[in-house]
């Protein structure tokens, strides 16, 4: 994480230079401390089944912790802690060439795209999508029988279940939050810098030895810091695609809890995890100081090496495959980061009754048809067999081909082209498209009467807008207290932040539902019109959302100069004022790009959700129910609707940045989260 | 919302559906035919509670004839209202019933969320103490002792199960709740397992040769149940032993023998290993019969062979589990809960559910009324099993070796990963 501007401390500000941070303070302590502190205190007990928090307290000792250390669980540990630093360096290799690609080797729109192309996929449920590798993995797949075919591989795939699936998903699943962060870091480096370095003779590759890549530093700090620890604790990808060879710590303290009803045990391992994760990451920020430290001991041989006698550099054929090269490999990464999300669309219109295993049929009753009909008595030949994906595709595409030709026979006609027909045509086909081949039918016509898919997608919606508007409201008042007030305070905020960022989910999730049932009030039954369950779910899902929002809005103001808010003071606005006029126009990109990050973060969160809330209560906490038996191909179409409305959410806010009059870079920086 | 495909899977067979049909069963105030069993549901939407027991009058024999024997069962359906959730095992309930069926006869609009083990269940209801948001939950039978005395479960009001005579005494009056007033069966099923036999070629007819296969020609392809005593379980059944043994020296062989030999082998550890056969993970899984009966259609249904995989019941001692429906205290809809266990207790929807699940629905009498409603439901062996197989079916207790069985799978989930 960046470090704060030094700001001077001229302030007009009355109260504690915490003021601002108060609200986080309270929410912290009440949601997060005070639980999770009652969870640490079962760590030293004894399991007892027989009462209904099962812990001893009798016999108090640190059993718990030397059980964890025997040979058993640290295999698991250390396997969880490989996996992740693999993964990490793995999603770092893959991601930084893209983010270099796209920050200095193309055009301003075309930046916006490729920016936009990173982060869709990650506006797609996070559960499905991690399902959806279980598709092209499976042993009796097309995937394994094309390979097959092809005689690249004997024997049918045999991936789904092992380290490799879980480590294919991981890194597929974080590879985005790694090249945000770096891209955000890259694009700040003034062009003028690179342009200096080059003019002074530099080459390429010292140039991007000495300017680009230390400038990346930041960036490539907060992306490691952003996939790393999430993958340690990670729960869902294990579980869903692991098996047992795939076990990690995160699905390991799930089951201690869940299935072993060993809470104290459970607790222990959570209290570890916390540790490990903390370690790795010094010794990592050691280690980068290290090799900094040698760097720079170094650095006379490494200049006099430089600044040998060399023959003039040719122009050298380099360059020029260098960026081809940067634009194939941003391609193939994109197409990896799609292929589940095609997958997911594919598979929501699968004719059989399983959402994995792929029938070769599309659903295709009649559009209106009643459900459970098959199409009319009438029998249907050639491009009217509904049920074939060639004919189909041929009807799909004739129809798109009308929409785009529309307009230019209206302008051969008319002799000028129509503005409405032109930004709708192809749009209204592609609709009519859908229509026709009976698309939307079956499993998109009965979405909302699935049992807990269509309560479930309202239920993520509000849950996650609730949610939402607390993480804004209060990460966004302590991040500027943070950047501006900073004090001995500031370490203390700092030290919790990134404690609830690394605290197991299930451990956040054990501990909340017995604090709220404890707590009571609202929290126990419904009060003001709002039902417990949703209460619980916009405090629960608050938490890590609001964290990040003060990290992110903390990072955009100490890259801010404070000057202007010490001119408005010193012109003798009040603070309130000052915030009102100086700061809060200051810190609105990042308000919106704190927001729409925890809003998808509040969507996907399934671990505490399923635990402090009521049944079906949105839709990860659904389906990942639905993961315990067959999932149907509705979960897909649940995933769809969902991912429609996020975008379209996405759409409105780009729409909104744009006339603020942000450049496409910056909406694309915002929106990801920089 | 019954999908094209629906059918098939179900493993109804044709002449079930006729009969539901020609009867009329769900729809409402429909014609003449079969009004006279739906008659109390019609009627008696008032809720209340009381039994009017309706069918033998003489209006069934409008209704083909056949209804002499369904007339012998109590057939109250009560109304309810608003949403009606449940929390139980994955593929539990026929789609249907949960789906439309529920709507459209109780009055309820179903949320179903699904556990795969007792613990799990029992690890949710006891963190939210009450405000779980569940109606309905359906533990197995050794578990109950164990979740009353948490205080987990809430009493029937009996008035509004009046079809609770329609369960075969046997299933009822079990040791676990020994009046019925906390729990009633749901259906009961016992532990087997199935495999391909193109790869596993030696048959398997035992938990021995079982536990071979698992080491031997299944190595890594086979999945054990996510259920602590059903890991367990074989251990002891292979040579006739009490699974429910207390002995700290022979649960240490037992955990010695899983950990060191057997987890190693282990692809996953499956409650549900249906669909995942299916996509080609497994070619040995221990099952339950009932989820077993469904892979074979899953097989089918993925473009695979069925008559490649042969499904097998443990011996020479297994399982008998029986899970029950139940109340959760604090429900939010406890009369909905009543008025689904009593309608799921009706003889006609607990068979239809039996054909979509494929365990025993605790029916009396339940040969009759397959032989009337399913005569020629698919594999019917591997939901009824004749005496001689039944004697050597076990009932689990949950006693002080509990707590050992369940961190005897939490270890060898750890060992499995090695």
């Amino acid at each position: 994480m960046t470090a704060a501007a030094h700001v001077p401390n001229k302030r007009r500000w009355r109260g504690p230079k915490w003021g601002l941070a108060i609200p986080s303070f309270i929410w912290y302590i009440l949601f997060f401390i005070a639980p999770i502190a009652i969870i640490v205190v079962y760590s030293f007990g004894t399991k007892d089944s027989s009462k209904l928090v099962p812990v001893d307290f009798s016999h108090l000792g640190f059993h718990n912790y030397s059980e964890v250390f025997s040979k058993l669980f640290f295999d698991v540990f250390s396997g969880t802690l490989k996996i992740a630093v693999f993964a990490t360096f793995l999603c770092l290799i893959i991601g930084f060439p893209v983010a270099y690609f796209i920050a200095f080797k193309v055009s301003e729109k075309w930046r916006a795209i490729l920016l936009g192309l990173v982060v869709i996929p990650s506006f797609t449920s996070f559960l499905i999508r991690t399902i959806a590798w279980r598709i092209p993995l499976s042993a009796n797949g097309e995937f394994s029988k094309w390979l097959q075919d092809l005689g690249l591989i004997s024997a049918p795939l045999d991936v789904l279940g092992t380290k490799t699936a879980v480590f294919l998903a991981i890194v597929y699943n974080y590879v985005g939050f790694m090249v945000l962060p770096m891209f955000v870091a890259l694009d700040r480096i003034e062009g003028s810098l690179r342009e200096a370095s080059k003019d002074l003779g530099a080459t390429r590759s010292s140039t991007f030895m000495s300017v680009t890549l230390p400038l990346s530093g930041p960036g490539v700090v907060a992306g490691i810091v952003l996939t790393f620890i999430p993958m340690c604790g990670d729960y869902v990808t294990a579980t869903v695609l692991g098996g047992t060879k795939g076990l990690m710590v995160g699905a390991l303290i799930d089951s201690q809890f869940r299935g072993a009803q060993n809470w104290p045990q459970g607790s222990a391992m959570a209290v570890l995890m916390i540790v490990m994760v903390l370690l790795s990451l010094v010794v990592g920020a050691a280690l980068v100081w290290l090799a900094r430290k040698l760097l720079r001991l170094g650095r006379p041989a490494i200049d006099a090496y430089r600044s040998r006698p060399r023959r003039e550099p040719k122009p050298s054929r380099f360059p020029d495959l260098l960026q081809p090269l940067l634009g194939i490999w941003t391609f193939l990464v994109l197409l990896f980061l799609f292929i589940p999300i095609f997958l997911v669309i594919r598979h929501s219109f699968n004719g059989g009754p399983s959402f994995s295993v792929w029938s070769g049929k599309y659903s295709t009753v009649w559009w209106g048809g009643a459900p459970g009909r098959t199409a009319s008595g009438i029998p249907m030949i050639g491009l009217f067999k509904f049920d074939e994906a060639g004919p189909m595709l041929v009807r799909f595409l004739v129809i798109i081909a009308i929409g785009i030709l529309l307009p230019l026979i209206w302008r051969g006609i008319k002799g000028e082209p129509n503005r409405h027909l032109g930004r709708w045509s192809v749009l209204v086909a592609f609709v009519i498209a859908i229509v026709v081949n009976g698309l939307s039918t079956d499993w998109y016509l009965s979405i909302f009467q699935q049992a807990g898919v269509g309560a479930g997608l309202r239920g993520s919606f509000l849950a996650a807008f609730g949610a939402t508007i607390i993480s804004v409201v209060i990460g966004g008042l302590c991040g500027v207290a943070l950047a501006r007030h900073p004090g001995k305070w500031s370490t203390v905020m700092m030290a919790l932040l990134f404690l609830i960022l690394v605290t197991p989910e299930i451990m956040d999730a054990i501990a909340l539902a017995g604090w709220m049932q404890r707590l009571g009030g609202p929290f126990n039954s419904d009060t003001l019109g709002i039902p417990f369950g949703m209460l619980r779910l916009w405090v629960g899902q608050s938490l890590y959302a609001s964290a990040v929002v003060t990290l992110i809005v903390r990072a955009r103001l100490a890259g801010l100069d404070g000057a202007l808010e010490e001119a408005a003071g010193d012109l003798g606005a009040p603070p309130g004022r000052a915030f009102r006029q100086i700061t809060l126009p200051l810190i609105s990109s990042a308000l919106i790009a704190g927001g729409l990050l925890s809003f998808t973060l509040c969507l996907d969160n399934t671990v505490i959700s399923s635990l402090i809330s009521g049944a079906s209560s949105t839709f990860p906490v659904a389906l990942i129910s639905a993961t315990k038996s067959e999932i149907k191909p509705f979960w897909g179409v649940g995933a769809v609707v969902l991912f429609v409305m996020t975008m379209a959410l996405l759409a409105f806010v780009a729409r909104v940045l744009k006339k603020s009059g942000s450049s496409s870079g910056e909406i694309a920086a915002t929106l990801g989260g920089g | 919302m019954t999908k094209p495909n629906e059918p098939m899977r179900m493993l109804a067979p044709d002449s079930f559906r006729a009969v539901l049909s020609r009867r009329a069963l769900f729809q409402l105030g429909g014609a003449a035919a079969g009004v006279a069993i739906l008659a109390a549901c019609g009627s008696d939407s008032s809720g209340g509670g009381a039994a009017t027991t309706a069918g033998g009058g003489a209006d069934t024999t409008a209704a083909g004839g056949t209804s002499d024997l369904l007339s012998q069962y109590s057939n109250v359906v009560n109304k309810a209202s608003g949403n009606l959730a449940m929390f139980t095992w994955g593929d539990y309930n026929d789609p249907e019933i949960v789906g439309a069926l529920a709507d459209s006869t109780l009055g309820v609009t179903m949320k179903v969320d699904y556990y795969p083990s007792n613990e799990d269940l029992i690890t949710k209801l006891a963190a939210a103490n009450g405000t779980s948001g569940y109606d309905i939950v359906v533990p197995t039978g050794p578990y109950i002792p164990q979740m009353l005395q948490k205080g987990l479960l809430q009493k029937f009001d009996k008035t509004k199960l009046p079809n609770i005579v329609n369960v075969d005494p046997q299933y009822l009056s079990r040791d676990w709740d020994p009046t019925n007033d906390y729990s009633v069966c749901k259906d009961w099923g016992t532990t087997g397992w199935i495999y391909n036999k193109t790869v596993i070629t030696t048959p398997i007819t035992n938990w021995k040769e079982f536990m071979e296969a698992t080491k031997g020609a299944g190595s890594g392809r086979t999945s054990w149940l996510d259920s602590s005593p059903n890991v367990v379980g074989p251990y002891f059944w292979q040579d006739g032993g009490d699974w429910n043994t207390e002995d700290t020296a022979l649960l240490d062989a037992c955990e010695k023998f899983l950990v060191d030999e057997i987890a190693p082998h282990i692809k996953s550890f499956d409650s549900y290993p249906s669909t995942a056969i299916a996509e080609g993970q497994y070619d040995l899984s221990m099952a339950w019969n009932g989820d077993a009966r469904q892979a074979f259609a899953r097989i089918a249904d993925a473009g695979g062979n069925p008559e490649d995989w042969v499904w097998g019941i443990g011996g020479p001692l297994t399982e008998l589990w029986m899970d029950n429906y139940c109340i959760p205290v604090g429900a939010p809809n406890v009369e909905g809960a009543h008025a689904w266990i009593n309608w799921l207790l009706t003889p006609e929807v607990s068979i239809k559910d039996l054909l979509y699940h494929g365990y025993h629905s605790g029916m009396k009498d339940i040969d009759k009324l397959m032989a009337e409603l399913a005569p020629d439901a698919p594999r019917v062996d591997m939901i009824f099993f004749p005496e001689d197989q039944v004697a050597n079916m076990r009932t689990g207790e949950v006693n002080s070796a509990q707590d050992r069985h369940t961190a005897i799978l939490d270890k060898m989930k750890v060992a499995a990963a090695g």
